[in-house]
Order: C-alpha cells, then sequence, then structure tokens
C-alpha cells in the first residue's frame, strides 16, 4: 500500500515537473506562460525535492524534462510559442541538469555524449548558435562551446583531444560557409573523420550543401538538431 | 533622417539570380519602387562567385541602377577589393550626374578591416558605416561597443576622415534571446552622440525582433525610440509604409517637421490607413 502512494506521488511530481518546463519556469518566483503561478515550486525546487526523495536521475530526466521539452519543441513548431518561451524552458532544463549532473557521475551514469558546437571561421553570428548550445544541453548532452570564428585546426584539436561523439558547425553567411567543408577535410586528414557525427546548421546552409561536404546531416534548428540525434543513438543501439 | 533603402541585397535569392542572369529591367524596377528613400544600398556579395565576379557585379549593378535614379549609392560588401569596384564606378559615372556613390558599408575595429577600407573611404571622400564591434564579434555590453567606435576613428583619423564622415551602428541584437540589448542599443546610440558630437548615427532595425510575433509593430516602436535617443540614419525597407509612416510621426513628434507638413502629408498619401 505504502508503495502504490510513494509511486502515485512520483507520477504527480513528475507531471508536475513536466507541466513546470513547459510553463517556462526555472524557479518559484517565475511566473510562467498561462499567468501567475508565482510562489509555487518550479524545475529547480521540484528536482531537489525529486533528488531528496531518491528518485533516479535519469527517471527525472526523461519523464519530466525531456517530455515537457518535447512538448515545448511541438508548440515552437506550430508557432504558439516563440524564441523566448523555448529559451525559458531550455533554460530551466539546463539548471534542473546542473543539479542532476554530478550524481549521475557519481552513479557512473554516461551522459547522451559529448557535444562540441562551434561558429565557422570566419564568422562571428552566435544566437542561433547558442540557442542550439541550450536546447542540446537540456537534452541531456554534455555541451562544450568554442565559440565564433573557431578554425578547422581547432576543431581538429579539440576532437583529438577531447573526444566528442557529435560536433556542430555553425554559418550564416555563404562566404563563411566554406569553412564547414574545410573542417571535415581538415578531420579526415587527421584521420578523425570516423571518430565523431558532424552536424551542420545555420541561415546559409542547405541540405543539399551538407550532403556535398559530407557531414553527416543537416538540421534546421535545435530542436531538430535533438531529432537527429536520437535517430543516431537508435543506430547505435 | 536620412533612410537608406536595404532591398538591392544578394544575400536574397531572387536577387542573387537577377544579378547573375543580368536582368536589369527587375533591378531597376527595384531601385525606382524605393523612391522613399535617401541612398540605396547595393550589396552583390550573397553568393559564392570570385572576387572577379564580385567587382564585375557591382559596377554592372551601380551602372544600370544611376541609369534610372539620381538617388545615391551605399556601396555594402565583405570585400575590399569590391567595395572599391563601386567607389571607381561611382566616380566615372560622376561626368554625366553628381558623384554616384556617397557612403561605404562598412567598416568596424579589426584592424585588418580599418586598413583596408580606410584608405578608400579617404581617397573617394565619402562617408561610412562603422560597425560598434571588434574582431571578437558583438559584445554585449554598452562599454565594449563604445571601446571599438574609440578605435574606428582612432584608424580613420590616420587616413584625415573627420568624425563628421562616420555614421556610427550602435548594433541591434534580438531581444526575444536578451531582453536586455533594447537598452543596449539605446545607451550605446546615447553615448556615442555625447562623445563625438560631430559624428552620425545608424542602424539596420529589423534583427531586434527576430522570433518574435507582430515583427513590423516592435521594429517601428523601437525606431521611435532610436530617434529620440538621437539617431540620424536607418537601413530600411522603405516598402514597408508602416516604417516610413513611423519615421515621419517621429519627426513629427521630436519637432524636425515644420507645421506637421511631413506627417500630414504622409496621411494625405493613405500612408497611416492600413495600421489603424
Amino acid at each position: 500500500m505504502k508503495e502504490t502512494m510513494e509511486e502515485t506521488m512520483e507520477e504527480d511530481i513528475l507531471a508536475l515537473l513536466k507541466e513546470n518546463v513547459i510553463q517556462g519556469r526555472r524557479t518559484k518566483d517565475d511566473e510562467g506562460v498561462d499567468g501567475d503561478m508565482v510562489g509555487t515550486p518550479a524545475v529547480l525546487e521540484l528536482t531537489q525535492l525529486m533528488v531528496e526523495s531518491d528518485i533516479a536521475p535519469e527517471i527525472i530526466i526523461k519523464q519530466g524534462l525531456t517530455a515537457g521539452m518535447q512538448v515545448v519543441g511541438d508548440k515552437f513548431a506550430t508557432k504558439e510559442y516563440f524564441i523566448p518561451d523555448m529559451l525559458a524552458s531550455a533554460e530551466a532544463v539546463g539548471a534542473a541538469m546542473d543539479i542532476l549532473k554530478p550524481i549521475l557521475e557519481a552513479a557512473d551514469i554516461e551522459t547522451k555524449g559529448r557535444f562540441v558546437i562551434a561558429t565557422a571561421k570566419g564568422d562571428i553570428h552566435d544566437i542561433g548558435k547558442n540557442i542550439v548550445a541550450i536546447l542540446l544541453k537540456g537534452a541531456g548532452y554534455e555541451v562544450k562551446d568554442l565559440g565564433i570564428d573557431v578554425s578547422p585546426e581547432k576543431i581538429v584539436k579539440v576532437v583529438r583531444e577531447y573526444k566528442p561523439d557529435f560536433l556542430g558547425i555553425s554559418a550564416l553567411l555563404t562566404t563563411t560557409m566554406v569553412a564547414m567543408g574545410k573542417t571535415i577535410e581538415a578531420l579526415k586528414e587527421n584521420g578523425l573523420r570516423d571518430k565523431v557525427k558532424v552536424l551542420v546548421g545555420g541561415a546559409a546552409v542547405s541540405e543539399e550543401y551538407a550532403q556535398e561536404i559530407e557531414a553527416d546531416a543537416y538540421c534546421v534548428d535545435g530542436f531538430h538538431a535533438i531529432k537527429v540525434l536520437e535517430d543516431f543513438q537508435k543506430v547505435k543501439t | 533622417m536620412l533612410i537608406i533603402g536595404e532591398n538591392i541585397n544578394a544575400s536574397n535569392r531572387r536577387i542573387a539570380e537577377a544579378i547573375r542572369a543580368r536582368n536589369s529591367t527587375f533591378l531597376q524596377e527595384l531601385a525606382l519602387a524605393q523612391s522613399a528613400a535617401d541612398y540605396l544600398d547595393v550589396n552583390v556579395g550573397g553568393g559564392k562567385g570570385s572576387t572577379g565576379q564580385e567587382i564585375e557585379d557591382m559596377k554592372w549593378l551601380i551602372d544600370i541602377i544611376c541609369k534610372v535614379t539620381d538617388k545615391a549609392i551605399v556601396v555594402d560588401s565583405a570585400n575590399p577589393e569590391v567595395i572599391e569596384a563601386g567607389l571607381k564606378q561611382g566616380v566615372s559615372l560622376r561626368a554625366e550626374r553628381s558623384n554616384r556613390v556617397a557612403m561605404v558599408n562598412s567598416v568596424n575595429a579589426e584592424k585588418a578591416r580599418l586598413e583596408a577600407i580606410g584608405p578608400l573611404v579617404g581617397e573617394y571622400r565619402v562617408d561610412v558605416i562603422a560597425l560598434a564591434m571588434d574582431d571578437n564579434g558583438i559584445s554585449s555590453r554598452v562599454e565594449e561597443r563604445i571601446r571599438a567606435c574609440d578605435l574606428i576613428l582612432e584608424g580613420l583619423s590616420r587616413y584625415n576622415i573627420p568624425a563628421e564622415r562616420v555614421y556610427f551602428d550602435p548594433l541591434v541584437l534580438p531581444i526575444g534571446v536578451d531582453t536586455t540589448q533594447g537598452q543596449v542599443t539605446l545607451k550605446t546610440l546615447e553615448q556615442i552622440k555625447a562623445r563625438y558630437p560631430e559624428a552620425k548615427t545608424v542602424v539596420g532595425l529589423s534583427n531586434t525582433s527576430y522570433g518574435l510575433p507582430q515583427r513590423s509593430m516592435i521594429n517601428d516602436a523601437f525606431l521611435l525610440m532610436l530617434m529620440y535617443a538621437g539617431l540620424d540614419s536607418v537601413i530600411v525597407n522603405p516598402l514597408h509604409s508602416s516604417t516610413i509612416g513611423s519615421i515621419e510621426l517621429g519627426e513629427m513628434l521630436l519637432g524636425k517637421d515644420a507645421h506637421c507638413k511631413k506627417y500630414l502629408k504622409a496621411h494625405r498619401k493613405g500612408l497611416y490607413q492600413e495600421k489603424h
């Protein structure tokens, strides 16, 4: 009897966590998308509570955080949500991940993978790249952001030393897009091309261009990137 | 308010194709349609073409535009060689009419860019748009943007370019991504006006509303705030009647429209009807 009560409580609190992700509420002081929820526990407080109640971090991530972000992604796709809504949710999830990360590490549970992200050489546009980085972190990836105007040589060095599973390169301009192809060439020359999956995106980039430079995937936006990564995971297992 | 029309830009696929196909009718119509603008920005660098091709494109484009309009040209390119070609073309057309290129878009505090663009602006005696950024990109902080402006003025002074020929762009980042950015642009603009009273200011507006609904309403509201802070010039789509209407409205409210003549003219032309 006691066990079922606990299970119900666990389900309730997970549903509440998911709802708060959808509302984009990081802490109890945030009001949320739908109106005034100030004062009620939000993603940060609920995650803390669940950790204290010994609920497994994998369950918190999957049934609370990721489930919530999926709904946010759907609402963004249908234009009910806009970039600020999406960022509020992703930041809330990022805060929860900061709480969960040491527990995951202590228990030796693997994250979904290491993701290195950069804006192509010659390009200094980083708004889109930063949004993607926040979303990926929220989706449970370990994200290392190399910033803007990153040379192929630097990327090769990081791939060799940090050993990421995925590499994301962004370019806004057709003039800087070519640096993506050069980066992939440099990875090949250094024998690293099969060590990392390369995802490309940004305003200038297209599916055709991604194929031309032999990237592993073209991503329209951050949510698309998460879906592409999930497909990679399915192939792996 | 000096209005710079932004529509002839090869980052738009249709424009790039028209340039490649040498479709002068289409591009000349585009120039004529921007009648509300004072200057026309001309950019050919949206494609994957070589420098040589971009130079030919720029010369041809300036030539055909100047055949149909008296408006001055703003040469816009990431490549200094293309900018130089545009400036030369403007001079070669001067025999027929007045100097056709009035402005270069753009320079910033990056050393290589300053050293490439500065001599051209000095030699051809044109105005120049100066972006408040350096090698590290666009700072999200006012102080660093002002520091970039200092470096630009210092760099340009070596080519005898006075502050009154410089149009500083304080830069506009999306509010939807960082809500402090409206204030950062406004404060940077105010400080530029206070620090270099002879210098002019300009912005490309539309970035402010990126990712948000009702973009033109946001752009127009922000434009009015920038005008109050001392904006001298704006790069916009002059076909958007609400934007042109906002400019007339702002000038009137700021006391720059004697007897409200321009505002009333805009009203009589029906510029405000679709809005309210």
